[in-house]
């Protein structure tokens, strides 16, 4: 059988396992839309589709040592369920996978296991430059494991040398063979990931603690930050009063407008109990009384008249032959 | 309905013309014409334009074109209100209306003409046979044997020496009678033909007056009909049976079928002509000595004086004048209540349903009864006839205008209330009682006499058979009652077979008569007719009397007697009944039945005592110091103790009728056998003694909690309340809950080492400490948890105890920190805290998107993160919120009906072994589906309710058959919450193929979809429903056997594209399985490794493996498994990802180009196709050490 070299533009690389050959599809990186702060280096990131699912870093780099020595790898699992990407009909090579801002950041962080604790940090980085240094979290041990993704999944490969790109894509000969690191795979793995996720008591309450310690650290901080004063107004930039929701008695902030409540907005209905009790009664005139049996008749027939039309269906249905 | 609307939409528009014609006359002659032709349709106009007192606006089209926006006739009006008034509903009076014209025979002359020539000729043919001497009987017969006649002579056989004759005469007369003669035949069950019951009388000059005295008549009889039915088989073309209601040959008959093709072909009219011979009222045969007190049958070797009475062959005898006077009744009964021949209609259609009558499975002692139901409802209408005893309160007759539906509740009002063999029944005689009533309540079982005052229709009808009756209609009264869904409740009175045991039965025994000693005695033989009659009545008896008030009703069922040839006098013996028990949950599963106290050991009620138990009965002493007579059932377990009743019914059936244990078989002991681990390995736990089972379970729950009060004060919070929602604290898991204390846990080998896991959830005093950030929140529950874990420690409660920081399901941290600990006695138990404020923040979470810009929005979460926040908002509701209410409820359904935990049990069993539990349908869900056996959908059902399972068995029969019927695209309701009402109607949600498509609500999850969320999917749902099938067609198979069961467990392969055979060494949960291999571990107890010297509560790698594939390949293929140890993960190819499609980077599935050489143009460029070996050799790599191969299968 012979494979394709190319499709829509991607090199086939074939990868030998087992009994069968898989495909990774590879591409040139090409950023687009953000040249300003490239997330990757276009002329030495190689981009890679159908990653197996079980690979690691160390097996990528592993694997395309061949073309050179690799840098660094990124496999995106944040960005699968990005709207943005997935809406994205590729084919056509606009592969600009480029990340939020933060891009550098989440390459090193996004196999750590708690993403919860990822967080606080990276917010730090982003803000406080010239701050008193917050308190270090103790981390919940990690060890190196595999993360199983989706199939189907993309990466990028950042290459030290851009030469090795281009070697990168020259197809081979034939498939090589999928390269194998250290960490634990199957039963091992599972073995390892149940007793890494019951770490020790003593490293869960540090943990604990100082994350709490953070914690306190980061909304002391915020607080500092906040343009919001108690009682006072919120005024921009520009000069304008703004108007939000978070002052007393359903007011704007620093009181003075009212502002539409959550419900108003969610359901454009206020939130009033009150029910006009209808004064009028129904019936006092002669005229009612008719309209009011007349009504109770139409309707006696109006049901009758559906369960006749629902008989009627079931007798298509059932035939009522009990037997 | 259809023709009636298009006429009067073509009336609008007539009138809607005659706008435009207004100033021509023309319109009106054309109206007039249209009035003729609708008669009531436009009085009804008219009316409205009377009662709204407006003028009348003829052309108004919008008024009219609607037919429902007119107010009905008078005439329309009083159908409508009879149909709301007189039935159940007007739905169910529309759906009888439709129901009848499919049961009676076609009137139509082309059908009915055949017939009627055939009667005519048999009728001629009849009245002109020759006349025969009178000779020896036993001569006689032996003459009609040489032409290839038997006559089907009944006990005791005549003799050579005979000193009477038997002769024949041509009948002094031919009748037709019975419901066809009467018009209200009733279609009979398995498309037998109506049933045209001739009568021939036979002349008085054939009888003597001591004719009734040793069968002599019967043989009379006997003869005469041979004699009748060899001249019919050469005369006429016809086809000729004999045929006797029970085996009874006293009531033999000729069945007269047509032959195809020949000249009498009445095959058109789909029916039989029965042959009946009777007597006249003129009989020479006096009437008193026929009274159920006398003994006419004097048997050798016993004084005429000592003869015991023999009432069933009188009542034989007097049936020979019955026919005639049975056709005048109900005849008179058709003309004084019109709605009679409807009444019975229904009444038979119900009867039949329920096995009364004939069919493969019948309820005993119902065959040829049909002029009992006639009676029943003259009952009703005529009322009683007062006795001496009774005269105060006798049933008054019914007024004569009710409907048929009036008249059927009232007939099953009768049924239901009166007890037959408790109270006598005289329907209401002409000329008041013939036979003293007393004479009956003393020598019959059961008593109810007819209008003519001489014939007790229900002597040979078992008081089991009544007892069944009583119960089924008080079933349906009970049904009707409280159903509100008319369209059900009609289908289940009249449409559906009711007949299958296992549905019907608590507990169905199968006894195999071949080997059941014959020997009784010579007068239980003569009055019952035959051997099989007198064994079963005795058996009845024997029944009743040892089961007594642990059931409700037992019903001996077996196939009604068929059409045998005449050559031969007697049809086939009975070699198999079924004997099905309806527990009394109070008594059912007794212990201990008391006999009489020692002081009247001797007495006539100690004999009786030791006469039925035999070698049971002992003297024992109680703790309340009473000596007595008693039988002790001994019981190991609860499943012993459940099988009670059965075993009662086992000892009965050997110690007096010889049948032995192996002949009577019944299905409990392999069900029972489906929720035990093998007995092998139960041995192995129970060597490390902990003991197992839900009970043992509670109580180390209780241990936990009292734990923890008593540790409170170290807590920083004060803990409010611990709820538990775990499957093995409410006897709900398919197996109990097996502890493991460490010491046994490391010398187990791989293949045993599940250790349960109960999950427990934490409430804790409300604060305000806690922090407004989920993220901060989840830490502050790691410090709690940390806090308890030392807590617990440092005081020894348990041995050990960590917090489990994540869940393996991929999404990290989503359900929130838990806390394992493990006790000495080797239970594990999983805590998480329930912090309510929790659902709040991530409302706010995920909800933010929606926010407009503004101060709310710097912090607004990134779409990724809403999305984490709205699955985790959804796990913290099912598992904080809904959970500990669902166990709750469950907890209490399974104290409120015994059988319901055994139904739920077998229900996850059984779904597991068709690699759907938790895989697909959550544990949650088949709880509450499993409840609907018990609850219905109605909103009050009541505890005692009689259709309410009692077994397990018969609970999950019913399960199946509610699966199987169930379109589950239509939501359902069910009450497991008490006090519970159905508000509103459950609305069908959109639902993608990939989401659950069940919709289960219950009055605290209004939406039906809590549990449901995740699945079954669509494929799932129609698997379920096709195992569900198949299952209800094992259950409804009539004969049950280990066999049977295991069919009903075992899974069929053949329907997966993959299979991926596990390592079943290394599967802790192996030896749940349901066909364990026990050489798996027998071979070689693995040495173990220096990583297993801990245990790990609730480790299934097999669990994370499937959980890996699902989420790894969820568009690629969809993976079934049996979470109880199975062998295999089973997966089928998605259709999605078949075939050729054009390369995406975010394909979302392995795949490879489609090579060249295939290649035929430039369009194909860049297609691809799924790498199917590819995926298969990563999922290998993903189960290393789990998996011992793929297998690709080839589907046809």
């Amino acid at each position: 059988m012979s494979l394709p070299k190319v499709v829509s533009g991607f090199t086939v690389i074939p990868v030998a396992y087992a009994h069968s050959t898989h495909i990774i599809y590879a591409k040139a990186h090409a950023s687009s839309s953000k040249p300003t702060k490239p997330a990757f280096p276009p002329e030495r990131t190689l981009f890679l589709v159908n990653v197996p699912v079980d690979a690691t870093e160390r097996e990528l780099s592993l694997f395309f040592r061949h073309a050179g020595t690799v840098e660094r790898v990124v496999l995106d699992q944040n960005d699968l369920g990005d709207p943005e990407l997935q809406g994205r009909a590729s084919g056509s090579g606009s592969d600009s996978e480029d990340e939020d801002s933060d891009g550098p950041d989440t390459s090193m962080e996004v196999d750590a296991e708690e993403n919860a604790e990822t967080r606080p940090r990276k917010s730090r980085k982003d803000k406080g430059k010239d701050e008193p240094a917050p308190p270090a979290v103790v981390p919940l041990p990690a060890g190196p494991h595999r993360t199983l993704r989706k199939t189907g999944a993309i990466a990028h490969i950042v290459f030290l040398d851009s030469s090795a790109l281009t070697k990168a894509l020259t197809p081979l000969p034939k498939p090589r063979a999928w390269p194998s690191s250290e960490e634990p795979r199957g039963l091992a793995r599972y073995r390892a990931l149940y007793d890494e996720q019951r770490p020790p008591l003593d490293i869960v309450k540090a943990h604990a603690d100082t994350a709490m310690e953070l914690y306190e650290f980061e909304l002391a901080k915020s607080r500092r930050e906040s343009a919001y004063r108690k009682g006072e107004a919120l005024v921009d930039e520009d000069g304008f009063t703004m108007v939000v929701r978070g002052g007393a008695y359903g007011k704007t902030l620093g009181g003075g407008v009212a502002v539409a409540s959550k419900q108003f907005q969610a359901t454009s209905k206020t939130g009033s109990k009150k029910k006009k009790e209808s004064k009028e009664k129904t019936s006092f005139y002669a005229f009612q009384k008719a309209e009011k049996q007349r009504q109770a008749i139409m309707d006696l027939k109006k049901n009758f008249e559906e369960d006749k039309a629902r008989v009627e269906k079931l007798k298509g249905s059932r035939r009522f032959k009990p037997y | 309905m259809p023709s009636s609307l298009k006429r009067k939409r073509a009336r609008g528009a007539e009138r809607g013309q005659e706008v435009g014609t207004d100033a021509s006359s023309v319109g009106l002659p054309s109206d007039g014409e249209l009035l003729e032709d609708e008669g009531p349709e436009d009085s009804g106009g008219d009316e409205e334009v009377s009662m709204d007192g407006v003028e009348p606006t003829p052309g108004d089209p919008g008024a009219t074109s609607h037919h429902t926006s007119k107010p009905p006739t008078g005439e329309e009006l009083r159908v409508i209100k009879d149909a709301v008034n007189l039935y159940q509903s007007s739905s169910f009076k529309l759906q009888v209306d439709a129901l009848l014209p499919n049961v009676r025979p076609s009137m139509k002359d082309s059908r009915k003409a055949p017939l009627e020539h055939f009667l005519h000729s048999l009728r001629s043919h009849l009245i002109s046979m020759r006349a025969i001497e009178p000779q020896n009987p036993v001569s006689a017969a032996r003459a009609l044997a040489k032409q290839g006649i038997a006559v089907p002579f009944a006990l005791p056989h005549p003799t050579e020496d005979a000193k009477w004759k038997v002769g024949f005469e041509p009948p002094s007369d031919v009748n037709i009678v019975g419901s066809w003669a009467n018009q209200i035949c009733v279609k009979r069950k398995e498309g037998a033909p109506f049933t045209v019951d001739v009568t021939i009388e036979m002349p008085d000059s054939l009888f003597q007056e001591k004719d009734y005295l040793d069968s002599r008549y019967f043989h009379k009889r006997s003869f005469y009909l041979a004699v009748v039915a060899r001249s019919l088989s050469t005369s006429l073309e016809v086809d000729i049976f004999y045929q006797s209601a029970l085996g009874d040959p006293r009531l033999t008959i000729l069945v007269l079928s047509p032959r195809k093709g020949s000249q009498n072909d009445f095959s058109k009219a789909h029916a039989e002509v029965h042959v009946i011979p009777v007597i006249s009222s003129s009989n020479p045969m006096p009437l008193p000595r026929l009274s159920p007190s006398h003994a006419n049958v004097r048997l050798p070797g016993k004084s005429s004086t000592g003869a015991q009475p023999t009432p069933i062959y009188n009542t034989n005898i007097l049936l020979a004048t019955y026919p005639k006077l049975s056709l005048l009744t109900t005849n008179a009964l058709k003309r004084l209540s019109p709605a009679f021949s409807d009444a019975y209609a229904l009444l038979r259609i119900w009867a039949n349903q329920r096995g009364y009558g004939e069919g493969p499975i019948c309820v005993r002692g119902f065959q040829g009864k049909g002029c009992w139901w006639n009676e029943i409802l003259g009952l009703v209408v005529l009322g009683e006839e007062p006795t001496n005893a009774n005269k105060a309160n006798v049933r008054k007759p019914l007024g004569k205008g009710l409907s048929s539906y009036q008249l059927f509740r009232a007939a099953l009002d009768v049924l239901a209330r009166q007890d037959f063999s408790q109270k006598a029944v005289y329907v209401k005689s002409t000329n008041g009682h013939k036979y003293s009533p007393d004479e009956y309540t003393s020598h019959h079982s059961a008593v109810f006499v007819d209008s003519t005052s001489t014939l007790n229709l229900l002597a040979d009808v078992p008081s089991t058979s009544l007892g069944m009756l009583r119960y089924d209609a008080n079933e349906t009264l009970e049904k009707l009652n409280t159903s509100s869904e008319s369209d059900n409740i009609f289908a289940q009175l009249f449409l559906n077979d009711q007949t299958r045991l296992f549905k019907r039965c608590d507990a169905v025994i199968r006894v195999d008569l071949t080997r059941a000693s014959k020997k009784r005695s010579a007068h239980e033989f003569v009055e019952y007719g035959s051997s099989d009659n007198a064994l079963l009545a005795a058996i009845s008896q024997t029944l009743q009397r040892g089961l007594s008030d642990r059931v409700q009703a037992i019903g001996i069922f077996h196939p009604s007697s068929t059409m045998c040839s005449v050559s031969e006098a007697h049809g086939p013996l009975l070699s198999t009944i079924y004997i099905g028990l309806i527990y009394n949950t109070e008594n059912a599963f007794r212990l201990v039945d008391h006999g009489p106290p020692v002081e009247e050991q001797d007495s006539e009620a100690g004999r009786l005592f030791r006469q039925l138990w035999g070698e049971k009965a002992e003297l024992r002493r109680f703790k309340d110091g009473r000596i007595t007579e008693s039988v002790v059932w001994e019981v190991k377990t609860s499943d012993d103790r459940a099988f009670i009743p059965v075993a009662i019914v086992r000892h009965l059936l050997r110690y007096h009728f010889g049948i032995p244990i192996s002949d009577t078989r019944n299905p409990q002991n392999y069900f029972d056998a489906k929720l035990r681990l093998p007995e092998e390995v139960s041995n192995i736990f129970q060597a490390s003694g902990s003991s197992s089972g839900f009970k043992s379970a509670l109580t180390a729950f209780d241990g936990l909690v009292k734990s923890l009060k008593s540790l409170g004060d170290q807590f920083p919070l004060v803990l409010s309340t611990v709820s538990p929602t775990s499957e093995y604290l409410r006897y709900a898991s398919a197996l109990g809950p097996v502890p493991i204390p460490q010491s046994a846990y490391l010398a187990l080998p791989d293949s045993y080492r599940y250790l349960p896991i109960i999950d427990v959830n934490l409430e804790f005093e409300k604060s305000t400490k806690w922090p407004d950030d989920i993220r901060a929140v989840r830490k502050v529950k790691l410090a709690l948890l940390e806090a308890i874990a030392t807590a617990l420690l440092s005081a020894n409660r348990v041995i050990r105890a960590s917090v489990c920081t994540a869940d393996y399901s991929g999404s990290t941290g989503q359900q929130g920190p838990s806390l394992e600990v493990y006790t000495t006695e080797g239970w594990a138990f999983s805590m998480r805290i329930w912090y309510d404020r929790e659902a709040t923040l991530l409302e706010r979470l995920s909800a933010s998107a929606r926010t407009p810009v503004g101060l709310l929005a710097a912090s607004a979460a990134n779409p990724r993160e809403q999305r984490e926040a709205q699955q985790a908002l959804e796990i913290h509701t099912r598992q904080f919120i809904h959970a500990p209410r669902h166990h709750r409820a469950i907890a209490n359904l399974a104290h409120r009906f015994t059988a319901y935990p055994g139904t739920v049990r077998l229900a996850k069993r059984w779904l597991a072994a068709h690699w759907l539990l938790v895989t697909h349908i959550s544990a949650e869900a088949v709880e509450i589906i499993a409840a609907r056996p018990f609850l219905g959908s109605g909103t009050d059902h009541p505890d005692g309710s009689s259709s309410v399972p009692r077994s397990k068995e018969r609970g999950f029969a019913l399960l199946l058959e509610f699966l199987r019927d169930w379109k589950p695209e239509e939501p359902i309701f069910v009450p497991i919450y008490e006090k519970s009402t159905p508000s509103s109607e459950p609305t069908v949600v959109a639902v993608s193929s990939k989401q659950g498509v069940w919709t289960i609500s219950t009055s605290e999850d209004k939406s039906g979809r809590m549990w449901t969320s995740g699945g079954p999917d669509i494929i799932a749902a129609r698997r379920i429903r096709a195992i569900a099938k198949e299952g209800c067609k094992i259950l409804h198979g009539t004969d049950i056997d280990s066999l049977s069961v295991e069919r009903l467990f075992a899974h069929s392969t053949d329907d997966y594209d993959v299979l991926i055979q596990l390592d079943p060494m290394v599967l802790p949960r192996y030896h749940q399985s349901v066909n364990v291999d026990s050489s798996a571990w027998s071979k070689d107890r693995t040495n173990p490794r220096e990583d297993d010297a801990i245990p790990r509560p609730g480790f299934d790698p097999a669990w994370l493996l499937f959980q890996d594939l699902q989420a790894t390949y969820s568009d690629t293929l969809k993976f079934f498994y049996d979470i109880y140890g199975g062998r295999y993960i089973g997966a089928i190819w998605l259709p999605t990802v078949s075939g050729v499609r054009p390369f995406r980077v975010m394909g979302g599935f392995s795949s490879m180009p489609v090579s060249q050489d295939q290649k035929t143009s430039e369009r194909n460029k860049g297609t691809v196709v799924l790498n199917k070996q590819a995926v298969l050799d990563e999922i290998e790599r993903m189960g290393t050490g789990l998996i011992k191969k793929v297998e690709v299968r080839e589907r046809s």
